[in-house]
């Protein structure tokens, strides 16, 4: 028998039975299981629980606060590890000059601190211990040097300590940060009231859904025709996610998966599109794209199908401009040589492949110089989300 | 259409590529003269041919090279690409021929076969009606392949290990396996229109101090990658090691394993051919004295029954050859070759039981890798160090691996890291060097090693 | 005692990277290889994380001095007084001498500089530069 799946997002939930996709808007008055009942008990009914397989991203992700000894090596292995597992990265602290950082106002639900290879004098001193005094978080890990084990349990009794992501040849070490994150993330998911609830439902584990996205990538160039190097960008409700092939990048880490994710928090077209607007404004090529666009700057104060369309070209727009060589990001994507787009999420059903041609064309023109635009695939019927469903995790 | 015909058709749609007729090409290739096959000439001709290197930016230039190379009748014409184009960068490579073709000054060190295309470059190609073989260094060669073969260049170097390991710091190895799978199937599709598409593997490595057992390993994996795409004509080639005995050594294994292991994985359809290049370390300061370690080189590749020998030229130390110095040499080779008959058929059986036993050990061990494809397993035993370059740059490469020369010039593992030398073999190199002096002469030892023919 | 090392800038020489780091292993050092192309920020990150008793940079095209300038901005940033900064290959284009361009190099922050010196020469002197600094 075929196997019913189900996506919970920030904004609704989509159910794909026998290979028919439907989606719902979720009505926020309600309990996410019964929201999900009242509209689909009929269908659900039909499958066994074992025959149900649910993913999630209505929480948003987990969020993370990075304390690392620099940026080429700690911070920015730790933050390789926290994006492919799925975790959202608030904020990094650069350990040696942390007196001048303020804390996030936040709560965290996990704290990564790193620094040094094992065989390396003591790290960590007074001044972390001061700093995370007005941190407010749920989990804290320790990942770095062994020098500093003793000291860190001492004064943070509550930390867990796993394998030095940093090895004896400065190289990454992925597998312990990576696996404790990913539980971590399924934990939360687990342990939220709401969808505790979800479990009435099925007998399968609930996965995080870019978690299920980044297993399905490997599938991508065989079922979706897209072609290496490529990248996907999902943009949801609340934040977009970029998957991009590692060939992009000029990196000196060799890591596991031929695919590598980058999340933009607060960029999203309904809960964080004040955000996204704000950041439109301060691109200094928007204006120009409007006006290419055909539009004025008022269609931000507008709440029509038409400004919806518009704010989701400028999230396109935004997010290859955020990895381009023209901003500064912790990494920069080749986008030259790039063949391939990957468009998924809920901006499929608005935008079409002209809007989505009309965007990259500007970008490529514009900003790269370039008259050719990478091939466009739209992921029209979340063939991603079902490949990794079915495909990517078992 | 079919998933590789997208894909190709992605491949090719390239902001400085020009539009690719898929059809015309293939009728192109249908009809194409025998003689522009390296294949069919391998077939034909049962002797040593030569191939010198060679690259110019403009299509002047390079069509004056080969009018010299044609004055020598060189067997097979080079067309080596500039460095630009080997990292997928068309726009610089755009600008410096630009320049090269408005100044006298070449401001490329190969031909931007992408920025030319494949409709002038097949103008050149079946001028001279002679088989060209295509020389780069790329990781991702598709839409450079896709050119060369548009162009009628019928012999294509490199491949995924070949091409990467000796050059680049960072490329992700997993993506150069999936770019180079994608070159030897358009190699195996356009193979089944005419003569077959001959791929040749780069033996030379680092060229510098590879132990022979890592040589063929690779070797033994590049080919088996390309036939289980389909490529039906493959070379293996190695580098002049700088003792006889171990290129003689080196040469009997490879061609017994290379079939043995074809056939084995049930590509007995194939043709296999042995490359030799000559001296590809550091030249000696003067011309003559070059000229003599050249002709060396050549007379070892007769000794060891190459199929193709690539030449160098004596100013090899000075930079890039003019088109007469390059051509002479060629001549030169030539010349040497048409003298040399009769020469005895050597073997070492003690040295090439042990070179064997290594090979299959380490065959062995990518093997045993529990990864479901062939690449896949390669790659993990890249990682693992089961497979050790000598003097790679790849951040992947584990650099474990030290080697040395013995008396006799054969270069010896001296740390073999974590390559599955068995304990026997690894005993047997170890009795043949002799370095004096403690732990500290070890790196004076390696640099003399390395200048050994200075 | 640890040493990060590599090849700084657009610069290939994977050969004489790789001699430096057997050398340096044969010396009893604990040796951190970064490789070619390495940029100065790595360099620093790595002394920072290994904890390092020296840094060799070294450079072979002639082009380290655009690379190396700045060495003096990280010394001002983080503490450095118990790290050896060395240089050392070939480390100007063309006819450069020797006597003008080791003061430029000190200039920048690096204790010792080697212009076109044999490898183990240096080393020795690296090896004796930092006895007497202990001492």
């Amino acid at each position: 028998m075929s196997k019913l799946l189900i996506d919970v997002g920030s904004t609704y939930f989509k159910i794909c039975d026998n290979g028919n996709i439907e989606q719902y808007f979720r009505n926020f008055d309600k309990d996410i299981s019964d929201d999900l009942m009242d509209t689909c008990a009929p269908i659900i009914k039909k499958y066994k629980k074992e025959d149900i397989k649910i993913c999630s991203s209505a929480n948003g992700g987990l969020s993370t606060l990075i304390i690392g000894l620099t940026e080429s090596f700690s911070i920015r292995y730790a933050k390789h590890i926290a994006y492919n597992a799925g975790i959202n990265i608030i904020d990094t602290v650069l350990y040696p000059k942390i007196e001048e950082y303020t804390p996030p106002f936040e709560i965290l639900d996990v704290v990564i601190i790193v620094g040094g290879i094992d065989n390396r004098a003591k790290i960590f001193d007074e001044k972390l211990i001061e700093y995370l005094k007005n941190v407010k978080y749920r989990n804290i890990v320790y990942v770095g040097g062994k020098n500093d084990i003793e000291f860190l349990k001492k004064r943070v009794p509550e930390i867990k300590v796993f394998k030095n992501i940093i090895d004896n040849r400065l190289q990454i070490n992925e597998e312990e940060l990576k696996e404790y994150l990913t539980n971590l993330y399924q934990e939360d998911i687990v342990g939220r009231e709401d969808i505790k609830h979800l479990y009435k439902i099925t007998a399968n584990q609930i996965y995080p859904t870019p978690y299920v996205v980044n297993k399905a990538l490997p599938f991508v160039r065989e079922k979706l025709n897209a072609v290496d190097p490529f990248i996907v960008i999902d943009i949801g409700g609340a934040t977009t996610d970029i998957h991009y092939s590692r060939d992009l990048v000029d990196e000196n880490v060799v890591m596991e998966s031929e695919y590598d994710r980058l999340v933009f928090k607060k960029l999203g077209v309904y809960k964080s599109r004040e955000n996204l607007i704000f950041s439109a404004k301060n691109n200094e090529f928007v204006y120009e794209l409007l006006n290419y666009l055909n539009v004025t700057e008022n269609i931000f104060e507008e709440n029509s199908k038409e400004s919806l369309k518009i704010l989701m070209q400028l999230a396109i727009f935004l997010v290859l401009y955020k990895v381009s060589k023209y901003h500064e990001l912790y990494i920069d994507l080749k986008l030259e040589r790039l063949k391939s787009i990957v468009i998924t999420g809920g901006i499929v059903k608005v935008l079409t492949k002209e809007d989505i041609e009309a965007i990259l064309d500007f970008f490529y023109k514009k900003i790269l110089k370039h008259h050719l635009i990478p091939s466009i695939v739209i992921d029209k019927n979340y063939e991603i989300w079902t490949i990794g469903m079915t495909k990517g995790i078992q | 259409m079919s998933l590789f015909k997208r894909e190709r058709e992605a491949i090719v749609r390239n902001e400085y590529a020009e539009e690719f007729d898929f059809a015309e090409i293939e009728e192109f290739v249908k009809k194409a003269d025998k003689r522009l096959f390296i294949s069919y000439k391998f077939k034909k001709e049962k002797r040593l041919l030569a191939q010198p290197r060679g690259g110019f930016p403009t299509y002047e230039k390079m069509f004056e090279l080969y009018k010299e190379f044609q004055k020598v009748d060189t067997d097979i014409f080079p067309l080596t690409i500039d460095s630009h184009t080997r990292l997928n960068d068309y726009a610089t490579a755009k600008k410096m021929l630009e320049l090269s073709e408005e100044n006298e000054v070449d401001m490329l060190n190969g031909y931007p076969l992408i920025n030319h295309g494949y409709k002038t470059t097949r103008v050149m190609v079946t001028h001279f009606n002679t088989p060209i073989s295509l020389r780069h260094g790329t990781p991702d060669a598709r839409l450079l392949v896709e050119t060369a073969l548009a162009s009628g260049i019928f012999e294509i170097e490199g491949g995924p290990i070949t091409y990467l390991l000796p050059y680049s710091k960072n490329f992700p190895l997993d993506k150069a396996f999936l770019y180079w799978k994608y070159v030897e199937k358009v190699c195996a599709h356009y193979s089944q229109f005419n003569e077959p598409i001959n791929r040749e593997s780069f033996g030379a490595l680092t060229a510098t101090m590879v132990p022979p057992v890592i040589t063929i390993v690779i070797q033994l994996i590049e080919m088996l990658l390309a036939f289980e795409e389909g490529v039906k004509s493959f070379s293996v080639s190695f580098a002049q090691h700088g003792s006889v005995n171990q290129d003689i050594v080196t040469s009997n294994v490879l061609k017994k394993l290379s079939r043995e292991y074809a056939d084995k994985l049930g590509f007995e359809d194939t043709e296999i051919h042995l490359v030799y290049h000559q001296w590809m370390g550091a030249f000696p300061y003067d011309k003559e004295l070059s000229a003599t370690l050249i002709d060396m080189s050549t007379f070892i590749a007769a000794l060891v029954g190459a199929n193709k020998i690539i030449t160098k030229t004596k100013e090899e130390a000075f930079g890039i050859p003019t088109k007469e110095a390059n051509a002479q040499a060629v001549a030169n080779t030539k010349y040497m070759i048409r003298i040399l008959k009769n020469l005895p058929k050597i073997n070492d059986e003690e040295e090439e039981e042990i070179l064997e036993e290594e090979v299959r050990s380490v065959m062995e061990a990518i093997f045993n890798d529990p990864a479901d494809t062939l690449w896949r397993k390669v790659l993990n035993s890249i990682k693992k160090g089961i497979i050790d370059v000598p003097f790679s740059p790849h951040i992947i490469n584990a650099n474990e691996v030290i080697t040395v020369r013995d008396p006799q010039n054969a270069i010896r593992i001296y740390e073999k890291g974590k390559v599955p030398i068995p304990k026997r073999c690894f005993e047997y190199e170890k009795s043949k060097i002799a370095v004096k002096g403690g732990r500290k002469a070890i790196v004076d030892k390696i640099i003399k090693d390395i200048g050994i023919m200075q | 005692m640890k040493v990060v090392t590599g090849v700084v800038g657009n610069d290939i020489h994977v050969v004489a990277n790789r001699l430096i780091e057997i050398s340096l292993k044969e010396r009893g050092f604990e040796v951190f290889n970064l490789g070619v192309n390495t940029y100065l920020e790595e360099f620093i990150d790595a002394v920072i994380e290994t904890d390092a008793d020296v840094l060799l940079i070294s450079s072979l095209n002639g082009e380290a001095e655009g690379w190396c300038r700045d060495l003096f901005l990280y010394k001002q940033r983080f503490n450095f007084d118990k790290v050896t900064f060395v240089i050392g290959g070939n480390l100007g284009v063309g006819e450069t001498k020797a006597e003008d361009i080791i003061p430029k190099y000190k200039s920048y922050g690096f204790d010792l500089v080697f212009h076109q010196i044999d490898l183990n020469e240096g080393l020795d002197i690296l090896e004796k530069y930092l006895k007497e600094k202990r001492s």
